[in-house]
């Protein structure tokens, strides 16, 4: 650790280089993949690929604290929560791709490559000749207890209001997420059981899909004792997932 | 490793903010716990409640100027004054949140997860509203409250984010068209986050500059550092991105129509009034305070600013026919207004932007408030071809409606001319022509959607779909009374509020 | 509070507190509403009257540099002191006349709204309008601050507006957004200059601004052209006027009245109280100008005149000259220019308010104002023949009658001025004059006289008492003006020669 300070302190160290020359465009394809991607898992994905790269990148930069917080609570923890949310809410990737306004994506492009353009060598002309000034001040007492003071003094306003922060999105996301059973639509045991065995209704357990010696595909159909297919073996959300029309239709065996 | 030096903290200065943040808490519990059908008296009480204990905590600030809370915190003239704006602003706004008899349930949906046009939210239509809108409005004016009183730009990102985040959500609450209010929020969201991206990049850059987030630090460091200039251009310029989103300042006001119209109707009158409050408090404190000695950089661009947005405002105003539109374009240009007033960077460019904020704030909630009245079957009737013939039907509404309309368009004896007047005279002094010039053309220009909306209340046959005006329930009738009243003693005698931001207006570094 | 302060107040207060009581007033109650706002417009009229002082001067006329504006009556307190703004107001020889006139015309204009509401009936708020207005046209003769006076020139605006929209004839939608923003137009420009004026010298007391001149060469040019431009709108010189024709002819019989009587006088009244005493240096520059658009407003209007065919279009240009003349007097910038000015506005007020009334009752008897169609009323009409008869012969400016002194004056002014280019306009303006006659015998040669046409012919004969009552008192008037035109001018003569001074300071 002390190693790591001493070099950033003074000029850059070339393992220093060496790491951010490697991991820079990592980071940066990352957030590309990102947003280019069509599936929301890869897109998930590619952003714990960018996440833990800024990690080490905050490591490297004698931030040890705020680097071990990116990659145990953001990549390990936030993003892993996502990834659950997404496998089980289910990939839905039928973004509607058609542009309303025409030229807007090349607009867009151009104008985010302009400004990111514009920044960075604005950045770069004015800290060319700056020495980085004030990181053993910082680090003096180590860098958690560093940052524990600041938070505790100068920022411990701001701190604490992060709080009405949290609840807020935890109010908003009940709101906008949970959605309350009425009670007459709560059902119990005894109406499920007369549902069940209601006139109309199939109370034993459906049919699986077929397996075969030609096709072993959940899409599938079982054969009936007449010869027929039995529609009801297949899952019901088979057609509607976003699948390739020959995924998609039912297989019936060749014979 | 030394002991904590423990900032002092001055908790009569911060009391405004602690009640605030305390009743919204107590809100969250009550939705927790207390049965539904009793959850709204408790809900609006606690929050009406909530808001006067804070009015009586700013008004004891009074006079107060100190720094606290370990340099975060600024109470000042300025504070006060525009805490209580907000609080007042934020109390009529409450009044129409809270009214449940125009419409069964009231302005919110009960359930917002459910899918609009689903059988159960067919079956919600007469459920009674959400009553977590209450603690979401308390959470708002009080991150409001600290945005005007943050001393650092921390803490005013913290602010900005607080408040922002239940403004979101509120869009996406309205009981009735719940696509276009859904809509509403998630571009409100993505625009907003993507103008605090450039807020957080902006305080980077300063920091980068300054070494320095708090104000009086980057004052000191605005007249010798040796850093480039380019970084505190640079961060001022992104800094100011983010405070003129959400001001609504052309060329980053694209948000603010569809925003408007799809919100809930006292949603949309709780940002125009409030929100503008926060925005353009912030931007003063943020110029006069900060960045004071690079005015001479800055003014000619914020100035453009201002210009467009008055223009795009007046323009875009004259072609639309959704009354919510309509206001809206028109507090794009009134952001271009104040812009006008903060620009003359004086003491009474200070006072003037204050006393404006006040004056427009009552006139458009009362107006937002009125918009709620006029009612068909499927809701709110805000096509102007729908409001012809108006005026035959219910002359007082429409002959307060009219009146709110003429302020806005600054005609004399209203609110509207007397804060109009006072900006533009500091910019005159100032020797800022070109932007009163501007200005008072734009109005001009403005005046015409405005009489436009007057002449077809007035002069035009009612038609057989012209909607009915409901009467209003007390909260309503007491919202639309104190707007209407401000803006005619605003217009009258305007000498005692205009005293008041006068004495004021003195930033504490 | 002096009764004089007390009286400046309650000129003001009475007719905005019958407005807002007529206003309130239910509908059932229509009569008993026009009622009172005529009561109020009575007493309006006497409050307005009382506020005369006869001698003026005081003590501090005397003194080594006399204040130009020495007002009779004087109430100055702090309306927003943080913006500087102040209620001044006060009434001297200049304004006096205007005023009396004003609340005189609105009286009689309620007195004739009792008797007689125009389509869509509701008289109760055309009442409540006609008093509104009356607030802002007397507000704005009696501020003697910038802003104050820009304030009161605004609130005219609206209620005129919905006068003509609401109550005017068919074409009324066109002409009242004519009128709007034409109006406005001149708003804008207005405020600008009072912001100019303001913001340069400080202060926006027309008092101060007179006798000090705080202004620089520069900022006067500068500000006497944004006011003139602002003002000239409303006056109207040509080539602004064209607003005037549209409204008046639609307007209803007592919005012709009041635009015509009282509201016009704003644009003027404005030009030598505002324009000219706070901008002096500006005057003079701009003098020619003003002057050569005047004498192109006589000859433009009268010779429209001769080629209208549509009687309240006819009076309606005829303003448009009449208003040429005052102006004319204005731009000489001398004693008897400016006399000729002001007994101009009182003398055009009467006697354009008196034939609108006139052409007002023609219609409403004939259902037409077409000359071709009208033709022979002396045979079937006599009483109303003879008083248009009067009306024309007054506006036309024959010796005696109120109308002759104003525009003989201006041209004597001009002419007094001197040089050539006074007087070619003194010469021009005098056959502009000839020509005012020659179109004035043209319609009553239309109208009068010949056989009765078929619409004369079916129209009722007498006069109506309420029509009798409103038109007497003016055409007594433009009796006494044109006699004794001394009533006038005796009260400006003070006023006028300190304005005089302070321009050729």
């Amino acid at each position: 650790m002390s190693t790591v300070l001493a070099a950033a302190a003074g000029e850059m160290a070339t393992g220093e280089k060496v790491v951010f020359w490697i991991l820079g465009p990592i980071a940066l394809i990352g957030a590309l993949g990102m947003v280019l991607a069509r599936n929301a898992v890869h897109s998930a994905l590619w952003l714990v690929l960018t996440m833990l790269s800024l990690g080490v990148f905050y490591v490297m930069q004698a931030g040890p604290f705020i680097g071990m917080v990116q990659i145990i609570v953001y990549t390990g923890a936030i993003m892993m929560l996502f990834l659950f949310v997404l496998m089980l809410v289910g990939r839905d990737a039928s973004d509607s791709l058609i542009e309303t306004l025409r030229g807007q994506r090349v607009a867009a492009v151009a104008l985010g490559l302009g400004f990111a353009g514009l920044v960075c060598t604005g950045v770069y002309r004015a800290l060319r000749d700056t020495p980085p000034a004030g990181l053993e001040q910082a680090n003096e007492n180590g860098n958690v207890q560093g940052i524990a003071s600041l938070l505790f003094t100068k920022y411990v306003f701001a701190f604490e209001v992060t709080s009405a922060l949290l609840i807020t999105a935890a109010v908003g996301a009940m709101l906008l997420a949970h959605v309350e059973r009425r009670k007459e639509d709560k059902r119990d045991q005894a109406a499920r059981m007369r549902e069940r065995f209601a006139p109309g209704n199939y109370p034993g357990p459906k049919a699986g899909p077929g397996v075969y010696a030609t096709s072993d595909s959940v899409a599938t159909p079982a054969m009936l004792p007449d010869g027929t297919s039995a529609d009801r073996s297949i899952s019901r959300i088979l057609p509607t997932r976003e699948l390739t029309s020959s995924e998609k239709t039912p297989k019936g065996t060749e014979r | 490793m030394s002991d904590l030096q423990l900032p002092h903290i001055n908790y009569a200065a911060l009391a405004p903010m602690l009640i605030l943040f305390g009743a919204a808490c107590a809100g969250i519990l009550i939705e927790a716990f207390v049965p539904r059908e009793r959850r709204y008296p408790v809900q609006l009480g606690l929050s009406l409640a909530g808001v006067v204990a804070a009015g009586v905590a700013v008004i004891t600030q009074a006079g107060t100027r100190t720094i606290t809370a370990g340099g975060a915190i600024a109470v000042d003239g300025p504070t006060v004054f525009l805490q209580g704006a907000i609080l007042a602003l934020g109390l009529v706004a409450l009044l129409f949140v809270g009214e449940r008899s125009l419409e069964a349930g009231g302005p919110f949906v009960a359930q917002a997860a459910l899918i609009a046009g689903s059988e159960p939210d067919r079956r919600q239509v007469v459920r009674p509203g959400a009553t977590e809108v209450y603690p979401l409005m308390l959470f708002a004016i009080g991150g409001m409250e600290l945005f005007v009183a943050a001393n650092d730009l921390l803490t005013m990102f913290v602010a900005l984010e607080v408040f922002s985040l239940p403004l979101y959500l509120m869009c996406a609450l309205a009981r009735r068209r719940r696509l276009l209010s859904q809509e509403a929020a998630l571009k409100y969201f993505l625009l907003g986050s993507y103008s605090s991206g450039f807020f957080l990049f902006g305080i980077a850059l300063i920091y980068g500059f300054a070494g320095r987030v708090d104000f009086a630090g980057i004052h000191a460091a605005a007249l010798g550092s040796d850093r480039s200039n380019a970084l505190l251009y640079g961060g001022l310029a992104l800094l100011s991105i983010g405070l003129l989103f959400k001001a609504a300042a052309a060329p980053f006001h694209v948000w603010t129509p569809d925003v408007y119209q799809g919100a809930p109707t006292p949603v949309t009158g709780f940002m125009a009034a409030c929100t503008k409050v926060a925005a353009f408090g912030a931007l003063l404190r943020v110029l006069y305070v900060a960045f004071d000695r690079v005015s001479w950089d800055y003014r000619p661009v914020l100035g453009v600013v201002a210009i467009l947005t008055m223009l795009v405002g007046a323009v875009f105003a004259v072609t639309q026919t959704d009354l919510k539109r309509l206001l809206a374009y028109s507090s794009i240009a009134n952001a271009g207004y104040l812009l006008v007033g903060v620009l003359a960077m004086s003491k009474d460019g200070l006072s003037s932007s204050m006393f404006y904020l006040v004056a427009y704030g009552f006139t458009v909630l009362a107006a937002f408030g009125t918009l709620t009245l006029v009612r068909d079957a499927d809701g709110e009737a805000n096509h102007l071809s729908r409001w012809a013939g108006l005026g035959r039907r219910s002359p007082v509404f429409a002959a307060a409606f009219t009146f709110l309309l003429l302020a806005f368009a600054g005609i004399p004896l209203t609110s509207g001319f007397t804060s109009k007047f006072a900006v533009f005279a500091a910019a005159l002094d100032d020797g800022q022509t070109w932007l009163v010039v501007a200005g008072v053309i734009t109005s001009m220009v403005l005046a015409f959607p405005y009489l436009r909306v007057v002449v077809m209340m007035w002069l035009s046959e009612p038609a057989e779909s012209t909607p009915t005006v409901s009467i209003p329930g007390v909260l309503t009738s007491t919202g639309l009374a104190i707007g209407v009243a401000a803006t005619l003693v605003l217009g009258l005698v305007p000498a005692p509020l205009l005293d008041l931001s006068t004495k004021a207006a003195e930033f504490v570094r | 509070m002096s009764a004089g302060q007390v009286a400046l107040v309650a000129t003001l207060a009475v007719p905005a507190v019958g407005a807002s009581v007529v206003a309130a007033l239910p509908s059932r109650a229509d009569r008993a509403a026009r009622l009172v706002g005529t009561v109020a417009a009575a007493v309006t009229l006497v409050v307005s009257a009382a506020l005369y002082r006869p001698g003026d001067g005081g003590w501090f006329s005397f003194g080594p540099n006399p204040p130009a504006i020495r007002p009779w009556h004087d109430l100055d307190v702090s309306w927003a002191s943080g913006l500087d703004l102040r209620f001044h107001l006060g009434v001297d020889g200049i304004s006096y006349p205007l005023v009396v006139l004003t609340a005189l015309l609105t009286l009689l204009c309620c007195g004739y709204t009792l008797w007689h509401v125009p389509d869509p009936g509701r008289g109760r708020l055309l009442t409540a309008l006609l008093l509104a207005i009356e607030v802002g046209i007397l507000g704005t003769f009696l501020a003697l601050d910038l802003v104050l006076f820009f304030v009161f020139f605004e609130v005219v605006l609206l209620p005129m507006y919905a006068v003509i929209a609401v109550w005017g004839g068919p074409d009324r939608r066109h002409a009242a957004r004519k009128f709007v923003l034409y109006t406005l137009l001149g708003s804008v420009l207005l405020l600008v200059g009072v912001f100019t004026v303001v913001s340069a010298a400080g202060t926006g007391d027309i008092v101060a601004l007179t006798a000090a001149n705080p202004l620089s060469r520069g900022t006067q040019l500068a500000a006497f052209t944004l006011l003139a431009l602002g003002l000239a709108v409303k006056a109207p010189l040509w080539p602004l006027h064209t607003w005037l024709p549209d409204a008046h002819t639609e307007a209803p019989t007592v919005g012709s009245v009041i635009l015509a009587g009282v509201l016009l006088k704003m644009g003027t009244y404005g030009l030598i109280r505002v324009a000219v005493g706070v901008a002096p240096e500006g005057a003079r520059w701009a003098a020619p100008v003003v002057g050569s658009l005047a004498v192109a407003a006589i000859i433009v209007g009268s010779l429209v005149c001769l080629a209208q065919r549509e009687l309240k279009r006819l009076i309606a240009y005829s303003s448009v000259g009449h208003m040429g003349f005052v102006m004319l007097g204005i731009a000489t910038l001398t004693a008897t220019g400016l006399q000729a000015a002001l007994i101009g506005n009182v003398a055009h007020g009467i006697i354009t308010g008196l034939l609108f009334f006139l052409a007002g009752a023609v219609k409403d008897r004939a259902h037409t104002g077409l000359l071709d169609d009208l033709g022979g009323l002396r045979e079937r009409a006599p009483g109303l023949a003879g008083v248009l008869g009067f009306a024309a012969i007054a506006s036309l400016g024959l010796p005696g009658l109120a109308g002759f002194w104003g525009e003989a004056f201006a041209v004597v002014g001009s002419l007094r001025r001197g040089g050539p280019l006074w007087s070619t306009l003194a010469a021009i303006a005098a056959l502009g004059g000839a020509l005012t006659a020659a179109y004035f015998l043209r319609l009553l040669r239309r109208v009068s006289h010949g056989p009765a046409s078929p619409v004369v012919a079916a129209m009722p004969a007498g006069l109506a008492r309420p029509e009798l009552a409103s038109w007497g008192p003016l055409v007594l008037l433009a009796l006494a003006v044109g006699l004794v035109p001394a009533l006038v001018l005796g009260m400006a003569h003070d006023p006028v020669q300190a304005l005089t001074e302070v321009v050729n300071r």
